[in-house]
């Protein structure tokens, strides 16, 4: 069986985490914002256990659980934000929440 | 201890009647300020009976200690002060019996304030006369300041109280920053503030300092006293109630500039160019003064003007050399003062304090008897006559000016004339002739109660006897007696009864109309009463100078410069606002990539310093 090299997991991690930005900057649904934003943790969370495996270290794999735990917690959190505008203003593009202009 | 008792008394009183006055009433208050000074009175007369063995110095406690000086809050009684001291609380505690009479009609609207003014003026007023350093002094010199501003404004309701007092508060000021400056430049000369040390080291110290150092403090002086060119303030300061005229104008405040000079004679003789001065400008307000009052009709604005030109007398005296004869018309001159001023309120309570001017009484003799006995004994005091106190105080002078050089004498001599003129047309246009005030105010006038006339009484007696005294003054304030020259007495004395015949005259039997004589006067009247257009003067050039300089300084510094800062800098952060406004248009994803943006452009930095050799 052929180790996987460590610069391999980076790679993965900088490509999702770039299409998470990405995501994140373009799409202007706020459930899919959310999703690149998942993306972008989840972009992370490679990095870490791919440094891990190769370091034979045990943090890495806590880190990730911790990110885990709190993408999940913030998907809640932002989910129920999202069905609360929705149900206020039934509007789900980010282009129609300007509220908050200056 | 007891020359403490002197000042403790009407300070004591100040604080009684200025906390608990709403509680005791007006007339309590009254009554604890008189008494105040007649035990401050009492007290100063046993001072006199010790300082006339010796000297007594009190130091109270160490104030400031400098270097190789000490300043300590003192008191030095000798001759010259425990009788000026006397003086001042025997007058001030006559006011103050009268001033209970005088103020009836107002009790009830906190007239306990005044009482507690009163006080404090006395106690500044003896600050000034006990006081052994300059600085002492001077702190009594800005209590009087402070006092005189509180009572001379104390009708506060009228425009032209407030104004007075603000005017003699301003000039006052004037003279003040002068006399502290004096102060400053003695410590500098004589290293020393103590006025005994000073005269021990008048011989071994610089005389062109010396010089300065009292054309500085006799500034302060003419501040003080009412001189030229500081001098509009005192007629004007008018506009109090009368106690608070006599208090200020006859006995204490004003007189406190001759006083200051007298006690500090030892160094002003080291400086015979200041001495000049001070003649020349004493000369000048003995004058100009008299002359002024020949033109006024307002009763109370007539004494004040004899008051500004018997000052000027007593600074006459002292420049040509005569201090004991200057502080003994100070005396006498105390006295009758005050008796003509409570005179002219007598008359003027008569009249409810609605009338103030002559020309609106008339008559008076056969209403107010007393009254007119009082202001006819003063003012015949005042003009010199024969043997009344005022001829021997005022004679002396003037024989002291003949003595010094012919022109002062003749400046004397004419001033005595207008001064008996002035002050007996006063007397004849209120007390003799038709009843003017008939057709102003219906009510009879009647006599004044005994709380007033009293103290007018008291004040005649020593009007008429303090002349007599003259010997043993000189020889208390270590003067020589000086036997009055009898041409020059029999010259004033011709010039006095020549004015009073003229005043009579004129006023009286009217062998001249007077009205018409000013029609046909009448630029010579309005100079006069103008003061030669001083006040004009001054309006103009100082006061309407520095309106238009702080308009000007409004306009251009306050609004453009200081304004323009500021809402300069407010109008740039709020266009600076409106710019960045753009960036927060509320879409989440420009935010998004704001955030992404600026991290890598951190990301770059971090890379960039550390491949770039910065570790």
């Amino acid at each position: 069986m052929k180790t996987i090299p460590v610069e391999a997991y980076f790679v993965v991690s900088m490509v999702l985490f770039g299409l998470g930005v990405i995501g994140l900057i373009a799409r202007r649904n706020l459930v899919t914002v959310l999703m690149s934003l998942e993306l972008a943790l989840n972009a992370v969370n490679v990095a870490f256990v791919g440094a891990d495996a190769h370091m034979g270290l045990v943090e890495g794999q806590i880190f990730a659980l911790f990110v885990i735990a709190l993408a999940a917690a913030e998907a809640a959190v932002g989910l129920g934000i999202i069905i609360a505008i929705f149900r206020y203003r039934y509007v789900e593009s980010t282009d129609e929440i300007t509220d908050m202009r200056g | 201890m007891e020359g403490l008792m002197v000042l403790a008394f009407p300070l004591l009183a100040f604080l009684v009647t200025g906390l608990l006055g709403r509680q005791l009433g007006d007339r309590a208050s009254g009554v604890i300020t008189v008494l105040g000074g007649a035990f401050s009175f009492v007290f100063s007369l046993y001072m006199v009976y010790r300082a006339l063995h010796s000297p007594v110095q009190i130091k109270l406690y160490e104030f400031l200690p400098l270097e190789g000086y000490t300043l300590s809050v003192g008191f030095y009684f000798d001759a010259l002060s425990s009788i000026t001291a006397a003086v001042v609380t025997l007058v001030a505690t006559l006011i103050f019996v009268y001033s209970i009479g005088y103020m009836e009609d107002e009790f009830g609207k906190w007239v306990y304030k005044f009482y507690a003014y009163l006080s404090l003026f006395l106690f500044a007023m003896l600050l000034i006369v006990l006081s052994d350093n300059l600085l002492g002094i001077f702190f009594g010199w800005e209590g009087v300041g402070l006092a005189s501003y509180l009572l001379i404004g104390y009708y506060h309701q009228q425009r032209k109280a407030t104004n007075a007092a603000l005017e003699a508060f301003v000039m006052n000021r004037i003279g003040d920053w002068l006399f502290i400056f004096g102060i400053i430049a003695t410590f500098l000369v004589f290293k020393s503030l103590d006025i005994v040390e000073i005269f021990g080291k008048v011989d071994t110290a610089d005389k062109a300092l010396i010089g300065i150092a009292t054309l500085l403090l006799f500034g302060g002086a003419v501040g003080k006293s009412g001189q030229l060119p500081l001098h509009t303030w005192l007629p004007n300061a008018m506009a109090g109630p009368t106690p608070v005229s006599a208090l200020l104008h006859a006995a204490t405040m004003v007189a406190a500039g001759v006083y200051m000079v007298a006690r500090l004679y030892p160094v002003f003789e080291a400086a015979p160019q200041t001495l000049k001065v001070v003649a020349v400008i004493g000369g000048l307000t003995a004058l100009f003064a008299a002359l002024a009052a020949t033109s006024h009709t307002d009763m109370k604005k007539i004494i004040a003007f004899s008051t500004m030109s018997q000052l000027g007398y007593m600074f006459l005296a002292l420049g040509v050399g005569d201090r004991g004869g200057a502080m003994f018309h100070l005396t006498t001159h105390a006295f009758f003062k005050a008796l003509l001023f409570l005179a002219a309120g007598s008359v003027i309570t008569a009249f409810h304090h609605k009338l103030y001017d002559i020309y609106n009484f008339g008559g008076l003799k056969k209403y107010m008897p007393v009254t007119y006995a009082s202001f006819v004994i003063g003012a015949m005091a005042l003009a010199g006559i024969f043997p009344l106190s005022g001829f021997w105080s005022k004679d002396r002078l003037i024989g002291s000016y003949y003595e010094a050089s012919f022109v002062w004498g003749l400046v004397g001599t004419v001033v005595a004339f207008l001064t008996a003129y002035y002050i007996f047309r006063e007397g004849f246009v209120v007390f003799h002739g038709e009843e003017r005030f008939r057709g102003i105010d219906p009510h009879e006038p009647r006599e004044v109660g005994a709380v007033m006339t009293v103290p007018m009484v008291v004040l005649g007696v020593m009007a008429v006897v303090a002349g007599f005294f003259e010997g043993w003054y000189m020889h208390a304030v270590g003067d020589e007696h000086k036997d009055i020259h009898l041409n020059v007495a029999l010259v004033s004395l011709g010039v006095a009864i020549l004015g009073i015949v003229l005043a009579y005259g004129v006023f009286v039997k009217r062998f001249l109309d007077p009205e018409k004589t000013y029609e046909s006067l009448k630029a010579l009247h309005t100079t006069f009463r103008e003061q030669f257009f001083t006040e004009k003067l001054y309006h103009g050039i100082f006061a309407l100078g520095y309106l238009s300089y702080s308009k000007v300084l409004y306009a251009v510094g306050e609004r453009q410069l200081i304004d323009g800062l500021v809402n300069g800098t407010a109008a740039i952060v709020q266009s600076v606002g409106h710019g960045l406004k753009v960036l927060q248009n509320g879409k989440l994803n420009w935010y998004a990539l704001g955030l992404g943006a600026g991290f890598a452009i951190l990301v770059l930095l971090f890379v960039a310093l550390i491949y770039g050799g910065g570790y």
